[in-house]
């Protein structure tokens, strides 16, 4: 098995996106989805196989920054989202929004879609949170 | 909370055995960045990246890392 680091892989991978998207654009202009759909499949295919013949060597100080990143962007990206969320939907004429008339009615839609984000963020933390707290030897009462 | 404080002796063990950042990074599975940060204090190894280390060297962990017994806020 063919041993690769992470860096090699990331610069292979981006060479495969890179093709296929000039695959894709050239299906684009010739208007041929059968060009496009082999495109794709033929990176999928490569990089399916580039998976499982290679063994990609991860670097464990890259994991911890990757997750310092993931922890930082959700607590900055959540409370953000939900404030802005709970902000375009503020009701203060009658119960309805002070954006829900004339050009500035998508605002409350936006708002919508914001406050549905929020939500489907904090429902994918938690979800994952408890897969990773039970794998990881949490929430059992064993001594 | 924090972690204890650490230093470390690999770039002492990595010169008496005569290799290079880049060497040791490859015999440990690691990129040279990591042996970097790790030499200069920068970064706290997993236990199983420091009993890698040490066997490479042949030593016991503590050998190698020092646990200076204060806490240190600057974890990883």
């Amino acid at each position: 098995m063919i041993v690769m680091d992470r860096k090699k892989y990331k610069q292979l991978r981006a060479a495969v996106a890179l093709f296929v998207s000039a695959i894709v654009g050239l299906a684009v202009v010739r208007d041929s989805y059968l060009l496009a759909t082999a495109g794709v499949l033929t990176g999928m295919v490569f990089m399916f196989l580039v998976r499982s013949k290679a063994k990609i060597r991860t670097d464990e100080r890259e994991l911890t920054i990757q997750e310092k990143a993931a922890r930082m962007t959700y607590a900055i990206f959540a409370p953000t989202i939900g404030i802005a969320a709970f902000l375009m939907m503020l009701p203060t004429k009658g119960g309805i929004s002070v954006f829900s008339k004339g050009e500035w009615l998508f605002m409350e839609t936006l708002g919508m879609v914001f406050a549905y984000l929020t939500l489907f963020l904090i429902v994918i933390y938690a979800i994952s949170y408890h897969f990773f707290n039970k794998r990881y030897g949490g929430g059992g009462n064993e001594e | 909370m924090g972690v204890a404080a650490m230093k470390n002796k690999l770039k002492v063990y990595r010169a008496m055995h005569d290799l290079t950042q880049e060497q040791l990074a490859d015999k440990i599975g690691v990129s040279r960045q990591t042996v970097i940060a790790i030499e200069s204090n920068k970064y706290l190894p997993s236990l199983g990246l420091a009993f890698k280390i040490a066997r490479l060297f042949k030593v016991k962990v503590e050998d190698i890392f020092i646990d200076e017994g204060k806490e240190d806020e600057n974890d990883n």
